[in-house]
């Protein structure tokens, strides 16, 4: 959950309210602003990371009843570590988890100059990696990766076989990172395999309709597996086979500028815009596309019946949950968790890499609790104060931990790892608790804190021109 | 805006020198604080003066003049941030709030830098003349202890490795990089001036440890862009440092610094 940092910067107050009424659509800010001539990304960048709403995500080890092993967990933190990648990502703090929002997609990412439309991202665009420029601007969408482990070949274009060597790929090659260690690397091919799609409990068994299912959405089934009129070797369900994930690991030409390879339609009511190239909003737009191509002659009831297939084998239980102290608390304890192993292990790679990672979470949600200076909360001073202390603490018990681990005293790591815990355990999440109402987790502190700070970095782009 | 930082290398070297110098002679933590105090003065002075400047260029509606008064204003109140934080956090709060306060430094740049005008600008320079008057006379009335000036130091320490990757806190003006290396300045400021001598006696493996981990700092900001500051290795080595300031405290017999004021 890489989110925002430290934001800062003042308006106006009246300003800030007439330009708010103006200038936001939505009532979520919904924005990572960058402004002015200072920013590590170009102006405008729109990274979503302060979305109080966040895909959800489901592990096949904890699905079975079991728990993520060692590895997952190493590669769900890495995941999240700005510092695996290189250059320009690793200094505006990007991380995979900044597009591949824990491990969905990110609809909202918007990078000047390397996308074409919100959802989309250039990796050959040389702003990250110069040398890996194109000189195209080829914006792609960030997949989701639910369910990856049954989804090769890896790319739109399916160039990869092997999701070690795709992963290898976008950390050197299209990030500009240093040669990940065979460990990391592992454990992120781990991660990103036992990452499930959500239970969708309106399929049955082998990909077909469960009971219960509307009779447009049988007729969107019978459709679906209907041979096409003028290529009657062709169907939807030839493609996307209901059995397997609803793909075929096989690249095609359906008439979208080149060869792609057939995604899943699982979960993928939250992967909209669809598409390589993200150019689809909505389903009934993919279907007109199929039906074009294809010359499929359907008549509207027929394309809508589609839709409605498509709406219900592609739905998901619970695809967002609520950003709050709670999760927050619980992913960071995880990550940590690495270190009960890396520690005895004197693994000095993954404790700094976890002290590194854990310590920006912390840092970050040190920030959701606004300090004194923030005029947009006004109550709850001490109960803020004592929460943003408590997690500052933390993070230099952190890094007290690392030069242990360094100068090899092992032994006094452990037992400060040993207090870190217990303290997260109690101490911590009270103080977190006692603050939340005045935390930006609190909707109406979050759009006025978030609605100011977009205005600043508009008005600082202003200023920079 | 590279001079200052320039300058204030210059003057701090200066500085260490003279303070290890005074350290032989093994002053009390709260005497260095008492000579320290003239520091703080000499910075909010600079703070003020550049306020009356900002005022008086705004009367005479001069923009460019006004937004180098501004700049210049800066420079020294970054510095006594080690003051600020550490005593008087309410005047912080007139003077630097943020995100959407109606006072103070980024009140005055959004206008400055953002509209470009100096129009209707006069109550708020007022203002922050005003404030910085009161603080003025705060520095030299308040009683001033190692204490507070240690915590002041420690928190400032840590605010500095916060990710600037948005454009900082005076993004309009295109500043944060100085904002930074001023609240550094005013660190190495408080540190050797107070704490470095004492702590070389009671401790001389941290005293090298504190002396080493701030040039290190400093290093990593002296790159000219904020663009080009590597965040990782800025929050890495301000964690550092603050640790070290941590331990520091039980070695002058202090309380270990808080990283936030608790009791207003
Ligand atoms: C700035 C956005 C961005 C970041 C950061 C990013 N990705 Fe991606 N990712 C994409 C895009 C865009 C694609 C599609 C690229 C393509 O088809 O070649 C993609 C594709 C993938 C795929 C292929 C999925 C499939 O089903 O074909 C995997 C796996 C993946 N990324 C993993 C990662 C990992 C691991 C990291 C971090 C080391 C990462 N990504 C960082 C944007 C990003
Ligand atoms: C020849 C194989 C093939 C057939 C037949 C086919 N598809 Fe696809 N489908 C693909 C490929 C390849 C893509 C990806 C195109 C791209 O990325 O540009 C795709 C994309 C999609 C998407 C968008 C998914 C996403 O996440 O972007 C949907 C929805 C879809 N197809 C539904 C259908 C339906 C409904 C039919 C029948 C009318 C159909 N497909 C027929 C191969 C096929």
């Amino acid at each position: 959950m890489r989110r925002g940092r430290q934001r800062r910067g003042v308006l106006p107050a009246a300003l800030v309210a007439a330009a708010l009424l103006a200038a936001l659509p939505a009532s979520r800010a919904g924005a990572f602003p960058v402004g002015g001539r200072d920013t590590v990304l170009p102006a405008g960048s729109e990274l979503d990371e302060d979305a109080l709403d966040r895909p959800r995500e489901v592990f096949r080890a904890e699905a079975m009843g079991g728990a993520k092993s060692y590895l997952v967990r190493l590669g769900d933190m890495a995941f999240s570590a700005p510092s695996l990648l290189g250059g320009m990502a690793r200094r505006a703090g990007i991380a995979c988890n900044a597009c591949h929002v824990n491990g969905a997609g990110n609809p909202r990412l918007y990078i000047p100059g390397l996308s074409t439309r919100p959802g989309t991202f250039d990796t050959t665009g040389g702003v990250f990696n110069p040398p890996a420029d194109n000189g195209v601007l080829d914006a792609l969408t960030p997949p989701s990766l639910r369910g990856a482990r049954l989804l090769a070949p890896y790319g739109h274009d399916g160039r990869f076989a092997s999701l070690r060597d795709f992963v290898r790929n976008v950390i050197v090659d299209e990030f500009a990172g240093p040669e990940p260690s065979p460990a990391i690397l592992d454990g992120l091919v781990a991660y990103i395999q036992d990452i499930d799609f959500l239970p969708n409990p309106r399929l049955a068994p082998g990909g077909a309709l469960a009971a219960g299912a509307s009779a447009s959405e049988r007729r969107g089934e019978k459709l679906f597996r209907k041979p096409f009129p003028r290529r009657p070797e062709l169907s939807c369900a030839a493609c996307h086979l209901p059995s397997a994930a609803f793909v075929d690991h096989r690249q095609h030409d359906v008439g979208s500028g080149g060869e792609f390879k057939t995604p899943t339609l699982l979960n993928a009511d939250v992967n909209a815009p669809y598409f390589h190239d993200g150019r689809y909003d909505s389903y009934a737009q993919v279907v007109a596309h199929f039906d074009r191509v294809f010359a499929l002659g359907l008549a509207p009831r027929e394309r809508q019946d589609l839709v409605a297939y498509l709406t219900a084998i592609g739905d998901g239980v619970r695809p967002y949950e609520r950003d709050g102290v709670e999760p927050r608390l619980k992913e960071i304890g995880e990550f940590a968790s690495l270190l009960a192993t890396a520690i005895p292990a004197g693994d000095r790679e993954v404790v700094a890499l976890t002290v590194a990672t854990v310590g920006g979470e912390l840092r970050e949600l040190t920030e959701a609790f606004p300090d004194r200076k923030d005029a947009t909360v006004v109550d709850g001073r001490t109960e803020r104060a004592t929460a943003r202390a408590a997690l500052k603490e933390r993070v230099l018990d952190l890094r007290r931990i690392d030069a242990a681990v360094a100068a090899g005293h092992l032994d006094e790591a452990a037992a400060d790892y040993a207090a870190w815990r217990k303290l997260m355990a109690s101490t911590v999440p009270e103080a977190l608790r006692a603050a939340e109402r005045w935390s930006l987790f609190n909707p109406d502190l979050h759009d006025a804190h978030y609605g100011a700070l977009r205005l600043l970095s508009q008005q600082a782009d202003k200023a920079a021109r | 805006m590279q001079s200052f930082v320039c300058a204030g290398r210059l003057v701090l070297g200066g500085i260490l020198l003279a303070a290890s110098l005074a350290g032989a002679r093994a002053a009390t933590i709260d005497e260095s604080v008492e000579r320290y105090r003239a520091y703080i003065i000499g910075n909010v002075d600079e703070a003020l003066a550049g306020a009356r400047g900002l005022r008086e260029r705004i009367a005479a509606k001069d923009l460019a003049g006004a937004r180098r008064a501004w700049i210049e204003a800066r420079v020294g109140w970054e510095r006594a941030e080690v003051f600020t934080g550490g005593f008087v956090s309410d005047l912080d709060d007139k003077i630097d709030g943020w995100p959407n306060a109606t006072t103070g430094f980024h009140a005055v740049e959004a206008a400055l830098f953002v509209r470009g005008t100096t129009d209707g600008l006069a109550p708020e320079a007022d203002k922050l003349v005003l404030h910085l008057t009161d603080l003025d006379l705060k520095v030299h009335q308040m009683r001033l202890s190692g204490q507070g000036m240690l915590d002041g130091a420690a928190r400032l320490t840590y605010e500095i490795g916060e990710s600037k990757a948005d454009g900082g806190e005076s993004r309009l003006s295109g500043t944060s990089l100085d904002d930074m290396v001023n609240n550094l300045a005013g660190l190495e400021q408080a540190y050797s001036v107070i704490f470095a001598a004492p702590l070389a006696t009671a401790d001389a493996t941290l005293a090298r440890q504190a002396q080493a981990q701030i040039e290190r700092l400093s290093t990593l900001l002296t790159v000219g862009d904020l663009r080009r500051v590597d965040p990782d290795r800025v929050r890495a080595a301000s964690e550092d440092l603050v640790v070290t300031l941590q331990a520091a405290a039980a070695a002058l017999g202090l309380r270990r610094p808080t990283l936030e004021m608790l009791v207003q």
